[in-house]
């Protein structure tokens, strides 16, 4: 066969083979990256459940100081009264005809519709997929809109130079911050701090749309609310006994 | 004449290459992975991430913040572990003058503001 090889079949054949190449180097490009790459999706809805009657104040108290201990915040010392960050609170409600009291932790009620997230004029104020509302410090610019559009008061506004932050939870002077439903913890597939630091059924942390979830099958037995219910943004923070 | 002109032509060779492969301050980890000939495995192309760590880092931070992914390539983190150097038995910040990250941005002009925010050193403690 002494056929010889034109500039046609030439470049035929050498197309072939490089189209060949490339699919198979892509197809393992993607098959190596794909393991951990997935982005969170809103097949989850991350909530929790705060029992009131189940809480003592200690347990409220060890709530916030678990918080502290993971996040970060709490040691700032040039920040007076108000300005110094509050992601977790301890709240006293009290009724004023039978006196009774109440005690609940209050942070970032992570809402399905944020009033902090429609306000912010960055897109810093954010919402996962999941349900998880965050604020990007990258874009956030410490108007602190956000803070006043929060019902909650659940915001922050870090007042002064920080140093030696938690690896995993950036802060920094200038921005607003709150409660993340520690998410670095659950997208590891571990329970925020502070569900974790209550040993009793206190504080139940899960998927909300999953029903073979412990949130998702108490939620539909006991009685519960949301705190706010009247502004319809559908909290993933959800009380039961007040 | 000619043998000072072959002198010099070697000197100033020399010069561009020391320039071009050495870091004043590579850090400790690096600099182990380094003599060990694992660097090739984590930036397989210098001049590569030389030129666009900027956009990988900003590529990562948008993944790992808003979509949730977490995998340690790219990662300020990552960059954090490994370029750190240590003094007296501590970590100094990687943000401190004569350090890996400042070194090469004192020289072209940028500020760089990961650090008011990002933790300077690797982890907590040593």
């Amino acid at each position: 066969m002494n056929k010889e090889l034109n500039r046609r079949d030439f470049l035929k054949n050498t197309t072939a083979v490089t189209a060949g190449v490339a699919t198979i180097a892509s197809g393992i490009t993607l098959t190596t990256f794909a393991a951990n790459d997935n982005p969170v999706t809103n097949e989850k809805r991350w909530g929790m459940l705060v029992d009131t009657n189940k809480l003592t104040e200690s347990n409220i108290n060890d709530m916030v100081n678990a918080c502290q201990e993971e996040n970060g915040w709490g040691s700032e010392i040039h920040s007076t009264g108000h300005q110094k960050p509050s992601w977790i609170k301890k709240i006293k409600v009290k009724d004023k005809v039978t006196g009774k009291i109440d005690m609940l932790p209050m942070m970032c009620q992570h809402c399905e519709h944020p009033p902090c997230v429609d306000v912010c004029p960055t897109n810093a104020s954010m919402k996962r997929e999941d349900g998880i509302v965050l604020v990007d410090k990258h874009l956030c610019i410490g108007c602190r809109y956000c803070m006043m559009a929060c019902p909650y008061d659940a915001r922050s506004f870090v007042h002064e130079d920080l140093s030696n932050q938690k690896e995993h939870m950036p802060r920094g002077k200038g921005t607003v911050e709150s409660c993340t439903m520690c998410v670095h913890r659950v997208d590891k597939g571990e329970m925020p701090a502070c569900a974790e630091a209550v040993s009793s059924n206190g504080v139940i942390f899960g998927d909300l749309y999953d029903a073979n979830s412990k949130i998702n099958q108490t939620l539909r037995k006991i009685q519960s609310t949301q705190i706010r219910a009247d502004l319809n943004l559908n909290t993933g923070v959800r009380y039961s006994g007040i | 004449m000619k043998h000072l002109l072959v002198i010099f032509l070697t000197l100033s060779l020399n010069t561009v290459l020391a320039h071009d492969d050495e870091h004043a301050n590579l850090g400790d980890r690096a600099t182990e992975l380094k003599d060990e000939g694992k660097s090739k495995d984590i930036h397989p192309s210098l001049d590569e991430i030389r030129k666009m760590h900027p956009e990988f880092l900003l590529h990562r931070r948008d993944q790992t913040l808003r979509q949730g992914v977490r995998t340690q390539r790219d990662s300020l983190k990552g960059c954090v572990d490994c370029h750190s150097s240590t003094k007296n038995d501590e970590y100094v910040p990687i943000n401190a003058p004569d350090q890996f990250c400042s070194t090469c941005h004192q020289k072209v002009g940028i500020s760089l503001d990961c650090f008011s925010c990002h933790r300077t050193t690797p982890k907590e403690g040593l």
